[in-house]
């Protein structure tokens, strides 16, 4: 029952991957944040008519009453910083050669918050709390991603 | 009225941060050989049903569910596999017994965790493709995010989580299975480079490998097994919404709801009163305190003060993790439920050796699925 080889040299073992490709769907509620986004540089949500709550992104349902939502509210790309956390380790377990901050933003006017990259200034450290706004690629640039916004700044 | 269920017989194979000497069906064999010995129980007569967990990112091998029956005495049998923490598993065994489907019904689940070439990209797969991993980040930024929120929020500090990973560690050096017993200080864990800020490379649990089988009957089939019974008094589980965007982040709702689930069942009012000790999820060293606040062990905001104070210590009024936990024992994946079972089953049975919490009567372990996960499971164990 308890057999284990013990000879190091004897161990095999046997290589696998699997290549693994998708494309995924933005469904009926994304589709317009994302182009809003893109064409006109401001963040789509969908006020909950039963609870109240805001989504952002929005969506179709709600998670907390089951409702049916729009996409009606039209917000600036500003909001609050609810968290922040320092990344200094890749996919791959390496040490990166610049630590990248990442931010939890409650947008204001929206009742869900969006993770995304917080800008590196020794001068604003983060701090929970702080305002912070979108920084958007210039409109040329943008496709319609949630990379349009390049990372969140301190105001 | 439904019979009672007890968990009769444990099995483990040896915890380590790497086996090479073994392939994961003969880790499960093992395993299985020493629990079926435990209860006393011959898998290809005496046991109806068998209920594994996995995951098949984390095997390498699509429909992964297939693989299990051989290894465990379950060719030919009734089995099925769950996507979610042994725990789980231990809840969907009891209710098959409850119900009257089955009257012995087995547990399985394991990490092989060092088998994986690539295992921070397949966590990253578990987030939404669509906002999330565009940003290319490793999925442990939602804990490094949720310290932070979960610190701003509850007052707890860092220094104290830091002494949660030294207790933690040091009371592993009292456990056999453990394979990260160390004696470390909270200064050690401050100065370590950080990973995740807030957190740093010693918050976190390291991975091993390991399996664990359990042999679960109902109150009528136990009189004819050899092993000394431990009762299921109650359990509960729960998801919050999965989504970065709108989940909970400073307060464990998960853990709180599934444990009211749990308590609800087992008639507990008052947690600290009724319960002697608990093994609760320490995947990283703040998750500790956020889960014995949402499990009402102490009010919110107070975590941090009991780990100063030494009460969660083995010697403490109420142990934690008298096994060591993750941080001390290592992550294992969906099995880590089970690890913290077995803890729960050896103190109860009075075999827990030099780590022994005296006089332990009734104990409750907690799982949480591991980032990018909102999802919880409580079960609550108790001595005739
Ligand atoms: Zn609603």
């Amino acid at each position: 029952m308890r057999e284990k080889i013990t000879n190091p040299d004897a161990i095999r073992t046997w290589p696998g991957k699997v290549p693994v490709e998708y494309v995924y769907t933005v469904g009926v509620a994304s589709e317009p944040f994302f182009r809003a986004l893109m064409e006109r540089g401001r963040l789509l949500a969908s006020p909950c008519p039963e609870c109240g709550v805001r989504y952002l992104p929005p969506r179709l349902f709600c998670e907390r009453c089951f409702s049916r939502l729009e996409a009606s509210l039209e917000l600036e790309p500003r909001g609050t910083l609810e968290a922040f956390t320092v990344v200094h380790v890749d996919l791959d377990g390496n040490r990166l050669d610049e630590p990248q901050a990442y931010g939890l933003v409650r947008i204001h006017g929206a009742d869900t918050a969006l993770v995304h990259r917080l800008a590196a200034s020794d001068a604003d450290e983060p701090e929970v709390g702080m305002e912070v706004e979108a920084v958007l690629l210039p409109p040329a640039e943008r496709t319609g991603s949630i990379l349009d916004i390049r990372h969140f700044r301190p105001v | 009225m439904p019979e009672r269920v007890a968990i009769v017989g444990v099995g483990f194979s040896d915890l380590r941060s790497c086996t090479p000497g073994v392939s994961y069906k003969e880790m499960m064999f093992e395993a299985a050989t020493r629990a079926y010995h435990d209860a006393g129980v011959d898998p290809r007569k005496d046991v109806h049903s068998f209920v594994c967990v996995s995951e098949d990112f984390w095997e390498g091998t699509s429909i992964f569910d297939e693989y299990v029956p051989d290894q465990l005495g379950a060719a030919l049998r009734p089995v099925q596999t769950i996507t979610g923490d042994g725990i789980q598993a231990l809840c969907c065994a009891a209710m098959l017994i409850r119900t009257g489907t089955a009257r012995v019904v087995v547990v399985e689940g394991h990490s092989k965790y060092s088998d994986m070439r690539t295992p921070h990209h397949i966590q990253q797969f578990a987030m939404d493709p669509i906002l999330n991993r565009p940003l290319g980040a490793h999925a442990n930024l939602v804990a490094g995010l949720e310290m932070s929120r979960y610190l701003y929020e509850s007052g707890n500090t860092r220094e104290q989580c830091a002494m949660v990973v030294a207790k933690n560690r040091h009371q592993a050096l009292l456990n056999p299975l453990a394979a990260y017993g160390a004696r470390i200080t909270p200064d050690d864990v401050l100065a370590a480079p950080p990973t995740f800020f807030p957190l740093g490379e010693l918050d976190a649990a390291r991975p091993a490998d390991g399996c664990f089988v359990m042999v679960l009957a109902a109150e009528s089939a136990v009189r004819d097994m050899a092993g000394q019974p431990v009762w299921i008094a109650g359990y509960g589980w729960c998801t919050d919404a999965p989504s970065l965007e709108s989940r909970e982040w400073g307060e464990a709702a998960y853990a709180r709801l599934a444990a009211e689930q749990a308590y609800r069942m087992a008639g507990i009012a008052s947690p600290l009163r009724d319960l002697d000790f608990a093994e609760l999820d320490d995947a990283f060293s703040y998750k500790e305190l956020q889960h014995m606040e949402a499990l009402r062990l102490c009010r919110p905001g107070e975590a941090g003060e009991w780990v100063e104070d030494g009460v969660t210590r083995l010697d403490g009024e109420f142990p934690v993790n008298p096994s060591g936990g993750s941080l001390g024992v290592g992550h294992l994946l969906e099995a880590t439920g089970l690890h913290r079972v077995y803890e729960t089953v050896l103190q109860l049975r009075g075999e827990a050796g030099p780590r022994q919490v005296p006089g332990a009567r009734r104990g409750l372990a907690q799982s949480w699925r591991h980032v990018p996960t909102t999802t919880g499971a409580v079960i609550i164990l108790e001595r005739e």
